[in-house]
């Protein structure tokens, strides 16, 4: 959208949510969220099922109305001003369903006249939006003969249309085979390499890895952390290894390996292989193998399990259900 | 701002008619239109029996009809207009675009209107040459029978309109129109009568005027038999206005608060 015909962003970031909460009768979806993005940020929403993405972004996107706080997008309330507020969002929840009488280009063509686009613009986006979501041939056919897979890249397409600054996407790979997955995930990449903010909501970590720059963790409609990627990535603190061993190793040398400054846990896992709980990093990780080495351990192999993002989203999420 | 709700409104509207048109209910619609006036044309010849030849009672056969036409109308291309949105899942495509939710209803609005009086409209020129080619005239009252079913087809549009917002499902919300215009107001404007309070606000009731300005009933009104009770034609435009107003404005108003979160 042209800079001149976008409504006025008073230092709003492209999402802002305070004291955000939603409640169904008795069950809390939401209890008090305070999250904001920033412009040309890439979030990943993670976690569990059931832990208050979808109510978030559904608030986000006025499907429904929050019980407490704000939504904000660029600094207007969703609530309040729903049509001036989505102006500059482009949005994909869960598998949306289309017309099944209307082709992808007729669709792309009711929503940019919904968003009272040109009609040369309409014409030449949907071309480009169809390409880069690889449905080009698909164009002129009617959407009920189209698959789960295409319907949802067909939602990218149409969230993509009038080239919104935000992209809000709930579990954007959900019930797609893998081979879907990772297109989907490519062209996430790919968009947020135009500089667009994007707010992903998923339960897969490695998704949000791949695709994301920051990540916030959200358990119980409550945000357990927030920070970037790297970071998070860098300073969990513990981790698990797996070490084989050339033979199962004797009692007494069990002893010596739970000795090792750095380990804090050993579970055997049978024919000599090990999943050993690790606090620090890359340097206690190579102290401890150099000291199972030193101690007459044959060590075949040691490798990380897991990544220690997905780690600290384990611990937090395991701590959060015991709360 | 206005100009663009407007401008959306036209837009959800000719989407909507396209729905309609690309349908099979249009197609459904139009095979027991000409499934009706075939009947209502082929069987006195075939019977033996001559047509009429006052154009007013050569007409009041097919006006006998309209009713029926005009609720099937309003459950095939009103009934499941909103609740489709929520039920078939294509509102969590089209709620997160910049548009108010009145402007989505007022659209579809104009769409079910637009659809339903097509068929009506059809129907009364297949009626009206019809009534030419027989009896070599046609009469101002063609016209106003059609014009009260009009009247009548907003009404029904304006109830399936505020059941579509309520129900959940649309075989619940289609049903419950249906049976409504077909045999609940029936049966409340018969006990009505037992009661002897005249059913002038029973929307099935007033939709009786379609057919008595053609030919107008034998009995009834004040102190004759209820069972044929029919409102004057003021009574029963007012009652369809109000029926479709308060529908309208009842449905756009749940709607708006009505959430997708299933």
């Amino acid at each position: 959208m042209p800079p001149a015909n976008r409504p006025p962003s008073p230092n709003g970031a492209p999402v802002h949510l305070a004291a955000l909460g939603k409640d169904y009768g008795r069950f809390t979806a939401l209890k008090s969220l305070d999250l904001t993005v920033q412009e040309g940020t890439s979030l990943g929403f993670l976690g569990p099922n059931g832990a208050g993405k979808s109510t978030t972004i559904k608030i986000m996107t006025r499907l429904i109305r929050p019980s407490r706080g704000q939504a904000t997008l660029f600094g207007l309330d969703v609530q309040r001003e729903p049509t001036r507020a989505l102006t500059r969002v482009g949005a994909v929840i869960e598998t949306p369903e289309f017309y099944g009488y209307l082709t992808p280009l007729e669709t792309l063509a009711y929503v940019g006249r919904l968003r009272r686009m040109a009609r040369k613009d309409i014409t030449a986006r949907s071309e480009a939006v169809l390409k880069e979501v690889r449905l080009g041939e698909w164009a002129g056919h009617r959407i009920q003969e189209f698959s789960k897979g295409m319907k949802q890249r067909l939602a990218i397409a149409q969230a993509l249309l009038h080239e919104p600054d935000l992209l809000v996407l709930d579990e954007p790979t959900s019930g797609l085979d893998p081979r879907g997955m990772a297109e989907i995930r490519d062209l996430i990449k790919s968009i947020k390499g135009k500089g667009r903010t994007i707010f992903m909501s998923s339960h897969l970590l490695g998704e949000v890895q791949e695709a994301c720059d920051e990540v916030a963790l959200l358990n119980h409609g409550e945000l357990l952390l927030q920070g970037s990627v790297r970071d998070l990535s860098r300073g969990s603190g513990r981790s698990t290894f797996q070490a084989t061993f050339l033979r199962p190793p004797t009692e007494t040398e069990l002893a010596a390996l739970s000795g090792i400054a750095g380990i804090d846990e050993i579970t055997p896992q049978g024919d000599g292989v090990f999943d050993l709980k690790i606090s620090g990093g890359e340097e206690a990780q190579a102290a401890i193998l150099e000291a199972m080495v030193r101690q007459g351990l044959r060590v075949t192999s040691f490798r990380p399990l897991g990544s220690p993002l997905e780690q600290l989203y384990l611990d937090r999420i395991k701590e959060s259900d015991r709360i | 701002m206005m100009k663009d709700a407007f401008a959306q409104t036209l837009t959800v509207a000719s989407y909507e008619v396209r729905k309609y048109l690309r349908g099979r209910r249009l197609i459904g619609m139009l095979v027991l239109l000409a499934l009706i006036i075939g009947l209502i044309l082929g069987v006195p010849p075939a019977l033996g029996v001559k047509y009429a030849s006052q154009p007013n009672v050569f007409v009041s056969t097919f006006a006998g009809f309209a009713s029926l036409l005009v609720v099937l109308g309003g459950v095939l291309f009103a009934a499941d207009a909103l609740v489709s949105e929520h039920e078939k899942r294509t509102g969590y495509f089209l709620f997160p675009n910049p548009v108010r939710r009145e402007v989505l209803v007022l659209g579809k609005l104009v769409a079910s209107l637009v659809t339903s009086s097509m068929i009506i409209s059809l129907y009364y020129l297949a009626a009206t040459v019809a009534a030419v080619a027989v009896t070599g005239a046609t009469t101002w009252e063609i016209g106003l029978s059609y014009a009260y079913a009009l009247a009548y087809m907003a009404a029904v549009v304006g109830v399936a309109y505020l059941i579509s917002a309520i129900f959940k499902s649309t075989v619940a919300a289609t049903v419950l129109t249906f049976f409504l215009f077909t045999l609940i107001f029936a049966i409340v404007g018969s006990l009505l009568n037992l009661g002897k309070v005249a059913p002038w606000f029973i929307p099935t009731s007033a939709a009786g005027i379609i057919g008595d300005v053609l030919a107008p009933p034998t009995f009834g009104g004040p102190g004759g038999a209820f069972a044929s009770f029919v409102p004057d034609a003021t009574t029963s435009l007012l009652v369809f206005a109000a029926y479709f107003i308060a529908g309208s404005v009842l449905a756009i108003l749940l709607f708006r608060r009505r959430e997708l979160s299933t």
